[in-house]
């Protein structure tokens, strides 16, 4: 029982950054349609800018707002230089764009800064755990899964109570139908992009505090199972993504802890697999998202 | 299987082989000019890329699925054919733990190919029906999350599984000579590959999987099942990606997970959509250029312009001509592309098809083709009973009865949201009703998919115009000539008129190898008809043949829509607003209002009814 709940407070902890992954490809693909395998490249940018701020002296306390920084300003540029071009155009064209995107950017670290990984410390505190009552917990699930609760209230308050969050909904639910009504889809996906940005920026610092290094390749991992959380919710939908991205993570750390001992290598080809059945059985997956088409 | 023999096989082949010729000659010609084992690997390493695109091409081409899944089955390809191939004395150093007896088998290099093909189809199978499962069709979210959680799997798997594959450290590794000893298997299965690859996309399967590419509901109403020529066209992919991955391992002599990762399948993709995805000629040509850019981008990287004796050391280039530089060029190549021409430099034009246009003989325009004689017994009876369909709370159909027969042409009038639409949709299969049932000569026809309905006699158009529009318009019209063909056993089809009889009736013939979307409106029109009347069906149900269209334009649709149904012999059911057209047309009309038959009769008898002037008028316009 009290193994139990430690998995469940580290899956949750784990789920919690793959959620705000899984949240920021929903907010896109609410917007224009896009898989966004780029998406990763947020944390490898973040990274490398928050090597190149160790490098200089900073402290983590600096680091962390910096992060969130980079990771929107990259963010906006990316839609700026590339996915500005390719809107509306077929879903074909958009995952295939975002994927060289992912590979371009990668491929410009190895040029300039070498494929070596880099390493930098973590805070002091990531390996702690205190104890309650006979469980012991490590602050830093604790701390994520805070941090997490709050950038996600944050985002419904945004989502419900502003204009911006209403029209990003809109658009969301219809992208034209909005557009007729006057929305600015400029600003509407200039500002998804943003918000993706400093969701993915959050969720950087706290995969860099547990990585504590970087390198050209970094962004596979995350961007891997930011899609995959956003899959397994039900693309589009941003409750599904939350959820996803939890399930994801839970799904991982209890099979690690079941699986029998070579088995447990295994654990992320299990969890895949799940995914695909789940997808052959349930294509819309787990939060359906209602659309129709008008023959 | 093939609806034209000269178009269908002997070009194809002609123009496989050339286009073998064309890219061997292109890699023989550089590896002479530059002399050297270096030149010799890259033009190797180039043929059997050649061959993994022409496997992917297969698939993603005729479907439009978008798979990152094939390099996951290349990895399984590739972990088979290793096992399988390489010598028990290698095996026993790298992996000695390995269950099944596996350390001592050894079969020779094509046998393990064999096998390892037959392992992947196998493999294909079950991920085939799980993607037809998923719904997979052109632009699914699904199926691109299934075949990259293969990748995934298969990746984990060979990193995870280390007993059989050696892990990421150590993999699997040939003695040292025993790899590839000549080009000549390459070239073996590369040309086969072309052959095979053109041969499906012309193909009847090939065919019917690029209708439901272009437009899957259309194509489903045509009559076409899209999930078997789907599976077709992977099993066949995966046949070709599997030999394609064995001969890599062969080549390189080793495998490891990274092999057969997101690397390759970002050089197979751009190498894919850079000529054009849609044609095996593109494919060919993304090869050739791909293959030179990243050879000029890995020598530019590494020695700069010196690579080729010229000396500009004095311009500052460094910054530029690092390593690297081929994964900047390749993700370059891909964005550049997606953004500026997506469809790739030649979109699908492909080199036989054009060489067969050039060469053909002149074709003349064939003659008129005569109405069909229907005896009395042979008609057939559509009809719907007391049909409800409650959408959430709103009720759009409300007990709603007609019964037509494939001798009458028959109208369905009413105001705007009567239901005329939805009906259709009910009797075509698009939505399943409440409640009610749907008949057509005594076999139930409620909610069956809509490609049995078609295949039962009843085809449709549509409101907003669905055609095939990558497709020309002779081909347009030979997807459901092909479906009827195989499918449909009408006792009266023995002077059914063909492809060409139909183009020319619908007064398409001067644009029959025009693509349809190149085409007006008017003639999308009646290419929609023609398209519906070769499915031989026993009723066309139009939706609205006539919207949009001038009054002139409309009262030619009627001679159209009379004509097209007479040679075919088909009852026509007819939904219209322009009630010139509907009375010049229709033997009865049914009147719709909120949901309910409200009128039936002739022409006369309708505009007559005091209720009809009401729905359309309002309740208290005089009678």
């Amino acid at each position: 029982m009290t193994e139990l709940i430690q998995n469940v407070i580290d899956g949750l902890g784990r789920g919690s950054i793959y959620s705000l992954l899984a949240l920021g490809i929903a907010v896109i693909f609410g917007v224009m349609h896009l898989l966004n395998f780029a998406h990763g490249e947020l944390i490898t940018v973040s990274g490398y800018a928050a090597y190149w701020a160790f490098s200089s002296g900073w402290s983590w306390y600096l680091v962390a707002p910096m992060v969130v920084v980079v990771s929107v300003l990259t963010s906006l540029l990316i839609e700026r230089i590339a996915f500005s071009r390719v809107r509306g155009a077929s879903d074909f064209t958009l995952v295939l764009t975002s994927f060289g995107i992912h590979f371009f950017v990668s491929a410009v670290f190895v040029m300039y800064v070498g494929a070596r990984v880099k390493t930098f410390s973590e805070p002091g505190w990531v390996f702690d755990t205190i104890s309650i009552g006979s469980i012991n917990v490590e602050i830093f699930d604790l701390v994520v899964i805070g941090v997490t609760a709050i950038a996600l209230l944050a985002t419904v308050a945004i989502l419900q109570k502003t204009m911006f969050g209403l029209a990003l909904r809109a658009s969301a639910a219809d992208f034209d139908a909005a557009r007729l009504m006057g929305i600015n889809s400029d600003r509407v996906i200039r500002g998804a992009f943003a918000l993706s940005g400093a969701l993915a920026g959050i969720a950087a610092i706290f995969w860099l505090m547990r990585a504590g290094s970087t390198a050209p390749s970094s962004g596979i991992d995350p961007m891997l199972k930011g899609v995959l959380a956003a899959l397994i919710g039900g693309l589009g939908s941003m409750r599904g993504a939350v959820i996803g991205g939890l399930s994801l993570g839970l799904a991982e750390v209890l099979l690690r802890s079941q699986l029998p001992g070579t088995a447990a290598a295994l654990t992320d080809g299990v969890v895949f697999g799940l995914i695909a059945l789940l997808f052959i059985f349930r294509p819309q997956g787990l939060v359906s998202v209602a659309h129709a088409e008008r023959v | 299987m093939f609806p034209n023999h000269r178009r269908d096989i002997v070009f194809p082949i002609a123009g496989s082989v050339l286009l073998f010729g064309i890219l061997v000659g292109a890699g023989l010609i550089y590896t002479a000019v530059q002399s050297g084992g270096a030149a010799d690997k890259l033009i190797t390493a180039m043929l059997i890329d050649a061959i993994m695109v022409v496997g992917l091409q297969i698939y993603i081409g005729n479907t439009g699925v978008f798979s990152f899944g094939h390099v996951g089955f290349g990895a399984i390809a590739g972990y088979t054919f290793a096992l399988f191939a390489i010598d028990p004395v290698d095996k026993l150093t790298r992996i000695p733990n390995a269950p099944f007896g596996l350390v001592d088998v050894s079969v020779g290099a094509f046998m393990a190919t064999v096998i390892a093909v037959l392992v992947t189809v196998a493999f294909a199978v079950v991920i085939g029906v799980g993607l037809a499962r998923s719904g997979a069709r052109s632009g699914a979210v699904a199926a691109t999350v299934i075949t990259l959680a293969l990748l995934f799997v298969t990746h984990e798997v060979a990193r995870g599984w280390v007993d059989v594959t050696g892990g990421d450290r150590a993999g699997l590794t040939f003695g040292i000579g025993e790899t590839l000893p000549s080009r000549m298997p390459v070239y073996l299965v590369l040309l086969a590959a072309i052959v095979i690859a053109r041969l499906f996309a012309q193909s009847r399967s090939g065919r019917l999987a690029k209708a439901s590419r272009d437009d899957d509901l259309a194509a489903r109403a045509m009559g076409v099942n899209p999930t078997v020529q789907q599976l077709a066209a992977l099993l066949i992919s995966v046949a070709v990606v599997a030999a394609a991955a064995s001969l890599r391992v062969y080549e390189v002599g080793s495998i490891l997970p990274g092999l057969f990762f997101f690397d390759y399948t970002l050089l197979t993709l751009v190498m894919l959509v850079v000529g054009g995805r849609n044609s095996v000629t593109g494919a060919m040509l993304g090869v050739g250029v791909i293959t030179a850019g990243r050879e000029l981008s890995r020598r530019l990287g590494s020695e700069g312009f010196e690579a080729f004796g010229i000396g500009l050391d004095e311009v500052p280039l460094d910054w530029i001509f690092r390593e690297g530089l081929p994964r900047v060029f390749l993700g370059l190549a891909m964005i550049g592309f997606m953004i500026w021409r997506s469809d790739g430099l030649i979109a699908d034009w492909e080199l036989d098809n054009w060489l067969f246009r050039r060469f053909r003989s002149k074709e003349s325009t064939p003659d008129v083709v005569a109405l069909m004689d229907l005896d009395d017994d042979a008609a057939a009876e559509l009809r719907a009973a007391d049909v409800t369909v409650d959408f959430g709370g709103f009720r759009a159909l409300n007990g709603a009865s007609i019964t037509a027969s494939s001798h009458e042409i028959v109208g369905l009038i009413g105001p705007n949201g009567a239901g005329k639409t939805t009906l259709v949709n009910v009797i075509t299969g698009m939505v399943e009703p409440t409640s009610g049932e749907v008949t057509m000569t005594g076999t139930d026809l409620t909610a069956a998919p809509s490609h049995t309905i078609a295949r039962a006699g009843l085809v449709r158009t549509f409101q907003n115009l669905r055609l095939f529009p990558s497709l020309t318009v002779r081909e347009n019209v030979e997807v459901p000539y092909l479906v009827a063909e195989r499918s449909i056993n009408r006792s009266d089809d023995k002077s059914r008129p063909s492809v060409d009889e139909l183009v020319a009736a619908a007064g398409l013939w001067e644009y029959r190898d025009r693509r349809a979307s190149a085409l007006d409106y008017g003639n999308s029109r009646r290419l929609e008809l023609a398209r519906a009347a070769a499915l031989q069906p026993s009723f066309l149900l139009l939706d609205e043949p006539t919207s949009g269209m001038s009054d002139t334009e409309s009262l030619e649709m009627i001679a159209q829509v009379r004509h097209m149904a007479g040679i075919v012999g088909a009852g026509v059911l007819v939904i219209d607003h322009d009630l010139a057209f509907i009375t010049g047309i229709c033997d009865r009309i049914y009147c719709l209002d909120q949901g309910a038959v409200i009128a039936v009769g002739t022409p006369a008898e309708v505009q007559a009814d005091p209720g009809v002037r009401a729905a359309y008028l309002g309740t208290n316009a005089p009678a």
